[in-house]
């Protein structure tokens, strides 16, 4: 027996979701319990089913979130754009300054 | 049913917002147009990164140099990203890259240009950015479903990108006298590749990316929202745009512009542009130089290849 992780597409073109797992003989019984454990209502569209042990975790935050200040890299960390934007409003209102 | 039957379902469905994943059934002539498209998008990544490489050790700041990595690192992800869309249609990266560097494949025209001063850099981040995250926000809704889930992480990246830009400029244009001529001559220099940027109006109609909705949006319609966000953001700044008929018929609710000479464009995107030459001598260069890199990793003896 095996275990078997499932991702689950329920919106037309949207990401597969980790759904849950279910354990198994084989591939083809793996599909079958995944159908009956997380697809019986219609709400999906299609599964992927992997084999766990094809899975590698990895949750080391020296590799994810190393050590240093990187909030240079969101949009947000350039507030101060806002008001240098405001201040040249104020000052070109009327056009160029000739 | 019948193989144009078939075709014509398929059709029907894409245009109907249907999404097709790689696993599905589709027209020769579908994979094709989109393995064209998003090959282009990919190299336009890369090629999109030599521009701005040159600034990184002349940025004016630790901080812009490190914003500046950030940003360039960005995009030769997202050609990462692109290439694999690309690679599971059925053509080996390879033979993208082999055909990149020996002018067999497009990239962007904006990309072709040189830059000559750090306002370009800022024009570029701004500017060019805001360019293709409106090309890229339409493609959000294109019919196949790993280019359309894969704009959506290039979108929200990008926005980081068009913030850095338009900080440079914003700081620019409250600056002294010869940091605003600086801009304005980026702006100038990047204002006719800008226009361009968004390709020919080819109507509608006849578009046929648009047909299989591989695209959502006509290429005019992309360039009006492009000058309606970014003129009046333009002039509020008290800088000008080069092209005095430049303004908006509120009636018709139209942006009217200078129209380009497409044939220019497509001189430039066929490798004619000024910076087309040494920008792809550098991309064969760094193909070249890490063929040992690839071959260690793959497993493959330097003989072997």
């Amino acid at each position: 027996m095996r275990v078997y992780e499932v991702f689950c597409q329920e919106a037309p073109g949207g990401q597969h979701i980790h759904a849950g797992n279910v354990l198994a003989p084989d591939i083809e019984l793996a599909c079958q319990y995944a159908r009956n454990s997380f697809a019986r209502r219609g709400e999906a569209r299609r599964l992927w089913v992997v084999p766990r042990d094809a899975i590698r975790e990895v949750a080391d935050p020296d590799l994810l979130d190393p050590p240093g200040d990187h909030r240079y890299r969101m949009g947000r960390y350039f507030r101060a754009a806002v008001e240098k934007r405001k201040r040249l409003r104020a000052k070109y209102a009327k056009g160029p300054v000739a | 049913m019948s193989d144009d039957d078939r075709v014509e379902e398929f059709k029907q469905y894409v245009r109907g917002g249907g999404t097709i994943e790689p696993t599905d059934w589709m027209p020769d002539e579908y994979r094709q147009r989109l393995l064209r498209f998003v090959e282009m998008h990919a190299n336009s990544e890369i090629m999109g990164a030599l521009p701005e490489r040159d600034w990184i050790l002349r940025a004016p700041s630790l901080k812009r140099k490190l914003v500046l990595t950030a940003k360039i690192q960005d995009e030769v992800g997202h050609a990462q990203l692109l290439y694999r869309i690309a690679e599971d249609l059925g053509k080996p990266r390879e033979q993208m890259f082999d055909d990149l560097v020996n002018g067999r494949t497009k990239f962007h025209n904006v990309f072709h240009y040189p830059t000559k001063t750090w306002a370009d850099a800022g024009v570029i981040g701004w500017l060019v950015d805001a360019a293709a995250i409106l090309s890229q926000s339409a493609l959000l809704r294109t019919s196949y479903g790993p280019y359309a889930r894969t704009m959506k992480r290039v979108c929200w990246e990008e926005a980081f990108h068009l913030k850095q830009g338009e900080d440079i400029c914003l700081t620019l244009a409250g600056g002294s006298e010869l940091q605003r001529s600086m801009l304005q001559e980026a702006i100038n220099r990047w204002w006719e590749p800008l226009m361009m940027f968004h390709g020919p109006p080819t109507p509608p109609e006849t578009d046929a990316d648009l047909a299989w909705r591989i695209k959502t949006k006509p290429n005019d319609e992309l360039r009006q929202e492009f000058l309606d966000r970014y003129v009046p953001q333009i002039r509020e700044m008290g800088l000008t745009v080069p092209d005095p008929i430049v303004q908006k018929d509120p009636a018709a609710g139209r942006w009217a512009y200078s129209e380009p000479d497409w044939s220019k464009l497509y001189a430039v995107v066929s490798g004619s542009g000024p910076a087309s030459a040494q920008r792809l001598g550098f991309r064969r260069l760094s193909y070249e130089e890490g063929a040992w890199v690839r071959n260690a990793l793959t497993g493959r003896s330097l003989a072997a290849a």
